[in-house]
């Protein structure tokens, strides 16, 4: 048995790839190992989210009471009753009044807040954690805490507006339509403030410091530096928190049901409470299912227009 | 061969009934075993039915607000309980889940004729089937607070509504920082108990035995009227519902409201003084508008509830049970602790029943209770909530009397169409 050997052994360069590897193979593999990654997250999704979407989706075509064993086909019949219903209107005007202005004063707020906490001043570390209570606490807790500022018989409110003499009897602020929306807005701008706070610190501490020390050498007011130097920096900050503030306001429940119940009288029905009394309270499955389809419509403008700034952002 | 296959044969039979039977467990739904005041109660009558039967009963808790939503949802998902506790006002609704037995089927209609008087049974019936057996029964009326009362110097019960209100306007001129008279004016079900007794005290029937809306005739608009009134002068409070009703009358801020005749057992746990503060509570008729009217009332109760076909035997683990939860030994103690009449032959008929001043007096209060009617409607919550939020805007000053009487009647003659 003889062996052969190459002369040009040693001198002929290594084959980088397999001869038997396909063109652009590697990537391929590597495209189906990171569709099998994403197996178990596109599994939960798809029963978790997916499911009882499509499923919501499907019952709003249809009547479904408790009284009925079976639901019924209605065509589009519901969204008829959802757009042409005073009361859903009325959900829907609430819906808009609530998110407007959660939004606007939790991110005014959120941005003040995050402009003092950005200058350095001692105790400001222990400050900053201690404004992130809120945001840790749970909503319901927060609910009742702030239902019992509210409360008309034994509130915080009341005690200290009589002891400096606002008033001379205790005011039910839940039982005016004003003043439980304020209510509910208040405690949910408390709620958001740490979240959009931390936002706003988080851009303001990748601003270029040297940019507003030149502007203030050349005269530059506190004023003109937040408008023509600090906002503009913070745009794309503000555009995601506005964004994100918004689906999550459309999106808000628990701190609503604890403090009014949706009252007085449907002063504060927003439509996540219009979705939970129309299932649970009048048992009409299809048409809760009609207004949780259009609530969701109401979401999607917000959501596609956060996702498209967040992959233009990733691009 | 032979010999050895049968010796098998033997043995396994043997063993198997060497084994000992398994042990059914029974899931016993309810909303009882979530308040303190009845944790221990259910869990001893739980555990004196395991400890008799050798069946293991199992708890699941709902508050009362979201035991009928739990239910709805677990038919859904075929995952319901054996038994379940449902007040009776909402058990047409209830009784729409496929799953509900009839117990006619389950025990014979003549047994349970003979176990519980028509009166109490008839609670349990929808569409002539049986669906649930009475567990406790009562009525919704008036309760006064002797002590506070006392502190503000009303010497006897009011019988008519100008006494009451009288003694109203004594209670706010004299016991500081009070709500005299503690109406529901925050959930929208607990509002429509007020009002619909309220109405039928002032001839309104709210529905008609026709069916029909009757709340914009003058007198559902003088009973309107006469709620305002009371939220006017300040002797009625906005922000009040049945839990804090019940908070501010046993801290005696509060002369009267009304409640089932658990109201003892609230005011025992509010006022922190336990069951010897329960002689201040006073059962009284809902004041009427002629000295000789008839008091309105509605009745109350709760009942129980068996699903699942399986459990449709009288020998199944969830029979046994049910049955335990009604003998005289399990049933009396219970109801009277819950502040409630027993609603059996045996159990009205026993000492302790009797002799529970309470109780005696409270059934005297409630002369002629009568069924809510919006309970058995199929969008008996839709409506109820029509009714909640018409009464609470004319409460509130949203509305005058007229306009939300007027309101309620168009959006209740459209609902009503549609059921």
């Amino acid at each position: 048995m003889t062996t052969s050997v190459d002369p040009h052994a040693d001198t002929a360069p290594a084959p980088r790839v397999s001869p038997d590897a396909r063109r652009g193979g590697l990537k391929a593999a590597e495209r189906r190992f990171g569709l099998l990654l994403l197996v178990p997250a596109l599994t939960a999704f798809g029963v978790v989210v997916l499911f009882p979407f499509l499923e919501a989706l499907w019952l709003s075509f249809y009547e479904y009471t408790i009284a009925m064993s079976e639901p019924e086909w209605t065509g589009i019949s519901n969204f008829v009753d959802v757009l042409t219903d005073e009361a859903v209107i009325g959900s829907f005007v609430s819906t808009l009044i609530f998110v407007g202005a959660a939004t606007v004063f939790s991110i005014l707020l959120g941005l003040g807040w995050a402009l003092i906490l950005n200058h350095p001043f001692r105790g400001r570390s222990a400050l900053r954690g201690l404004s992130l209570m809120p945001w840790v606490m749970p909503a319901i807790v927060a609910a009742f805490i702030w239902g019992w500022i509210f409360n008309s018989r034994y509130g915080l409110l009341n005690a200290v507006a009589m002891e400096f003499g606002f008033i001379d009897y205790p005011q039910a602020y839940l039982s005016t339509p004003g003043g439980a929306m304020a209510a509910v807005v208040i405690a949910k701008v408390w709620l958001s403030v740490p979240l959009f706070m931390a936002f706003f610190i988080a851009g303001l501490q990748s601003m270029d410091r040297e940019q507003v020390e030149a502007a203030r050498v050349d005269g530059a007011g506190n004023w003109h530096v937040l408008m023509h130097h600090v906002l503009p920096h913070l745009r794309p900050v503000i555009m995601v928190t506005v964004v994100l503030g918004m689906i999550g306001n459309l999106q808000h429940f628990d701190t609503i049901w604890a403090l009014t119940g949706g009252g007085p009288v449907r002063a504060t029905t927003v439509l996540s409470i219009e979705v939970y009394r129309r299932a649970f309270e009048q048992w009409d499955i299809g048409m809760a299912a009609a207004v949780g389809v259009v609530w969701v419509a109401t979401i999607l403008p917000p959501a596609y227009f956060y996702l498209r700034q967040l992959m233009a952002r990733t691009e | 061969m032979t010999k050895i296959t049968q010796s098998l044969a033997v043995c396994l039979a043997a063993a198997a009934f060497a084994v000992p039977a398994q042990a059914d467990t029974v899931e016993f739904m309810n909303w009882t075993y979530t308040e303190d005041s009845g944790r221990d109660l259910i869990q001893s009558l739980m555990d004196g039915y395991a400890e008799a039967s050798g069946n293991e009963v199992e708890p699941i808790g709902y508050a009362w607000s979201d035991i009928n939503k739990n239910a709805f949802l677990r038919a859904r998902t075929n995952t319901l309980p054996d038994i379940m506790q449902v007040q009776a006002r909402f058990l047409p609704t209830i009784a729409n889940i496929e799953q509900v037995q009839d117990l006619n089927e389950v025990f014979g209609q003549e047994t349970l004729e003979a176990m519980i008087p028509a009166s109490f049974l008839a609670m349990g019936q929808v569409d002539g089937r049986q669906v649930a057996l009475p567990w406790i029964a009562g009525t919704i009326g008036m309760v006064a607070n002797q002590r506070v009362l006392d502190a503000a110097g009303v010497t006897e019960i009011p019988d008519t509504v100008e006494e009451f209100r009288e003694a109203l306007v004594q209670v706010r001129d004299n016991v500081p920082n009070s709500v005299p008279y503690t109406m529901a004016t925050k959930n929208n079900a607990s509002i429509l108990l007020d009002y619909l007794i309220w109405s039928w005290t002032f001839g309104a029937d709210v529905i008609d035995a026709e069916g029909n809306a009757d709340v914009n005739s003058p007198e559902g608009v003088a009973a309107l009227e006469f709620m305002v009134g009371l939220m006017n002068d300040r002797l009625a409070a906005p922000e009040i519902d049945r839990p804090d009703a019940r908070r501010l009358f046993g801290q005696e801020a509060s002369a009267f409201y009304f409640d089932a005749p658990s109201a003892k057992n609230f005011a025992a746990d509010f006022s922190g003084q336990g069951e010897d503060y329960a002689v201040n509570i006073i059962p009284m008729e809902t004041p009427t508008l002629e000295e000789d009217g008839t008091p309105a009332a509605i009745q109350w109760g709760h009942v129980l509830v068996m699903f699942n076909e399986d459990n449709a035997s009288p020998d199944s683990a969830a029979s046994g049970f049910l049955m335990n939860l009604l003998s005289d030994e399990v049933l009396v103690d219970f109801a009277l602790v819950k502040g409630a009449l027993p609603p059996t032959v045996s159990g009205l008929d026993s000492e302790e029943v009797k002799s529970d001043g309470y109780m005696t007096a409270w059934a005297e209060a409630a002369v002629a209770p009568r069924a809510n009617p919006i309970a058995p409607l199929s969008n008996g919550g839709a409506i109820s909530d029509i009714i909640g939020e018409e009464v609470q805007a004319a409460l509130l000053g949203q509305k005058t009397p007229q306009e939300a009487a007027d309101d309620l009647q168009a959006r209740l003659e459209e609902a009503l169409a549609e059921e």
